[in-house]
């Protein structure tokens, strides 16, 4: 399929057309738009498992009291399982707030690139292209090659239809109907679930706002069942789930699936390449047409890992730059284990650095640390505040991630910043986050390593909340940090 | 295990409020409000003959409470001992039992928007001490004790003097708060103060009626249609599937 010749509507391929076109792979989504999706599911899963465990009256009730039960085990009691519920909620609405503001920040700087300033346009015509980013409208409104397509869809799932389907958009109307059902479903959702959450306005609409959340959710999980079910386990649409791990598709479900978008994908393609040629029409190199002759990468690379049992082991005891993320983490979950039965504890962090400064402090002002309620709790007449595994197990963390980096032959004095702020920015940033993560840690009882990490391992469902809140933050966060990395 | 229960001697009740105050005040209960009241019935019956006492109001812990099963998240619960109680950690401030309540012993407390309600003081009584209203009544009207204690004061008035209950034939959940007196003041109370039967309110009926039938239905076809079609999908094979579009 050249850049010039684009097809109207989808035309047969040759195979050897089709096996080219597969090997290529288009971006389709944009790597917030795969978090926002991810942190979506997981939110859901939550929300659903305690959200059905919450409605235990026999009039309104919807699951078993043996699932009750099991869910009210996992938290302790029926009110955390509540204050579970309300806390990932908000931080669902939270993100998704974040989210709307950037992605119309983004849409008036596309709609600026296309020539229209949003930001000159009177009030309601940006409250209008609000609505427009909230809703996606222009992909998501249904047009007459949908309705043909949910039909055909319909008939050949029940296998009364062989029929091609109808050229589809970015999204097919399959996907377009369930993103009108979840606008429509989500802002309700929402408001009643802080209605609920903080007992607003009035008895009855307290009252309503269940009624209301079951009704809504009941509808988006009806949808969300197609929706997972077309995604993770109907063979035609693969693709699209792991699209959602890459970003990508391969062309050819693109040309399938999506026809329209592939042609618009096509289309710009085609005109970057012209714009392209014009820019270097003077350029012999470009003149020749071919791209200069690649060097043989089998020269000059390393030689190819060994496969199997034995290349793995040599990776990872051998070569080791970095272990592999999964190897790595099932020798983190090992360690937790071992610790929790030979200690009697978790793994942490903060809390070794703690004793640490307990103990300096108690050096240098014995009185001010006996009498302060906070670091009084780390000191015990008789006992040193250093006597505690976490402050052996910090410095085994020192040790052992020396050694790593020695094997990996990466110990150097190096200063990892980002390529446009200086070595002081990078010094005063890392300080302050250092700071912020120290206090967070201490007034959360715990960081990432006690809190998370060992926490998380034996259930707590404070763990639990704050790692989503963690990442939740994280994700805001980078957004904002990402000009001193990139 | 003990069944708590109430005893209030008509006989000895001289309207002085002095239980709603200890009991507001006891519980921070927000003014305009109350756990425990008392309202005087009108004068009944012809002159010489006339007939007046109180209604002493407040949570009967019944045996068989009709608020509990309209509390759609369990918040309302009858601990062991019979005592219905509120975990405001679970609350949400709907009010569905409220609007259940035969005796309208429940309020939604503007302070906290949480339903409120009298527990027999459940906190005192772990301390070892009556309930605030039993303690301070003035006339010695009040009368609180473990029915299952055949030594209890309670015991002996309602099983030996026969107090009764504020029950109709057609509202009757056994109530645990006793009313002692004369035949025609108990009755007389129950004519002027007749607990109404248990209302479900129109938010619960439409979620029980129509909403949750319509989302079972909604999620159980869209389940069986996705059950049916990966069957097919089993059946069939993937490779079909895959090659489907080559033809």
């Amino acid at each position: 399929m050249g850049a010039d010749s684009i097809p109207e509507v989808p035309l047969p391929l040759a195979a050897e057309q089709a096996e080219r076109m597969s090997q290529r792979q288009i971006k389709k989504h944009h790597v917030a738009m795969m978090l926002l999706h991810w942190f979506n599911a997981v939110v859901w899963l939550a929300e659903l498992i305690t959200g059905t465990a919450l409605v235990v009256s026999s009039h309104y009730r919807v699951m078993p009291y043996w699932y009750l039960h099991i869910v009210e085990g996992v938290f302790g009691t029926k009110a955390n399982m509540l204050r579970f519920h309300i806390t990932v909620g908000v931080t669902w609405i939270v993100v998704f707030a974040v989210y709307a503001v950037f992605g119309f920040r983004t849409y008036i700087r596309t709609k600026v690139l296309h020539g229209v300033h949003i930001h000159e346009q009177p009030l309601w015509r940006r409250a209008l292209a609000l609505q427009c980013i909230l809703f996606q409208s222009e992909e998501v409104c249904l047009d007459a090659d949908d309705l043909r397509w949910l039909k055909t869809r319909a008939l050949r799932i029940l296998g009364r239809s062989n029929e091609p389907l109808p050229p589809q958009g970015i999204y097919n109307a399959g996907q377009k109907l369930f993103a009108w059902l979840v606008y429509l479903a989500i802002p309700v959702i929402m408001a009643t679930g802080l209605v609920m959450s903080y007992h607003l306005i009035a008895t009855t609409v307290v009252a309503w706002a269940i009624v209301l959340h079951f009704l809504a959710v009941g509808f988006v999980v009806s949808g969300l069942m197609i929706h997972v079910y077309m995604g993770a386990v109907f063979p035609e649409e693969k693709p699209a789930f792991f699209s959602m791990i890459t970003g990508m598709v391969n062309e050819l479900y693109a040309y399938r699936h999506h026809f329209k978008w592939w042609k618009e994908v096509k289309m710009q393609e085609r005109e970057w390449k012209q714009a392209m040629e014009e820019g270097s029409e003077k350029s012999e190199l470009a003149e020749s047409g071919s791209p200069p002759a690649p060097t043989d990468p089998l020269a000059t690379a390393v030689p190819l890992p060994r496969r199997g049992l034995a290349g793995f082991l040599e990776r990872v005891f051998r070569r080791p730059e970095y272990w592999p993320p999964y190897v790595a983490g099932v020798g983190l979950g090992l360690t937790l284990l071992a610790t929790f039965i030979l200690m009697g504890e978790g793994l942490g962090a903060s809390g070794g650095f703690t004793r640490y400064l307990v103990a300096l402090i108690a050096w240098i002002a014995p009185s001010y640390a006996v009498h302060s309620s906070y670091w009084s709790n780390y000191l015990q007449p008789g006992q040193s505040p250093l006597i505690a595994f976490l402050v052996f197990e910090l410095i085994g963390v020192a040790v052992g991630g020396f050694v790593s980096g020695w094997l990996a032959r990466r110990v150097r004095i190096a200063v990892d910043k980002g390529p446009r702020i200086s070595r002081k920015t990078r010094y005063a940033l890392a300080l302050a986050g250092g700071l912020l993560t120290g206090y967070g840690a201490r007034l959360a009882r715990g960081c990432t390593s006690g809190l998370a990490l060992s926490g998380g391992a034996v259930l707590s469902v404070g763990a639990w909340a704050f790692m989503l809140a963690v990442f939740a933050a994280g994700f805001i966060g980078a957004y904002f940090m990402r000009r001193y990395w990139l | 295990m003990a069944r708590y229960a109430m005893v209030i001697d008509l006989k000895k009740c001289v309207g002085c409020q002095a239980c709603t105050v200890a009991c507001n005040s006891e519980w921070e209960v927000p003014i305009g409000h109350a756990r425990t009241h008392v309202r005087a019935t009108s004068v009944a019956g012809n002159f010489p003959n006339l007939l007046s006492t109180f209604y002493v109001a407040q949570c009967n812990h019944c045996d068989h409470p009709a608020c509990i099963a309209l509390c759609p998240t369990g918040a309302t619960y009858q601990a062991e001992d019979g005592i219905v109680k509120v975990d405001r950690g679970l609350c949400i401030g709907c009010g569905y039992c409220v609007e259940a309540c035969p005796y309208e012993a429940r309020y939604i407390n503007p302070v906290i928007k949480k339903v409120d309600k009298c527990d027999f003081c459940s906190a005192r009584l772990e301390r070892g001490q009556e309930p605030a209203c039993v303690e301070t009544c003035t006339g010695h009207a009040k009368f609180f004790g473990d029915l299952e204690d055949s030594r209890s004061d309670v015991f002996k008035m309602v099983y030996e003097q026969g107090a009764g209950r504020l029950e109709t034939s057609e509202v009757a959940i056994g109530p645990n708060v006793y009313y002692l007196g004369k035949k025609e003041h108990v009755n007389l109370v129950l004519t002027e103060f007749p607990p109404h039967r248990p209302r479900m309110p129109e938010a619960g009926t439409v979620w029980e009626k129509v909403v949750k039938p319509l989302v079972l239905a909604a999620v159980g076809v869209t389940f069986l249609g996705q059950a049916a079609a990966f069957f097919r999908q089993l059946m069939k094979g993937e490779s079909l599937f895959e090659d489907e579009g080559e033809k």
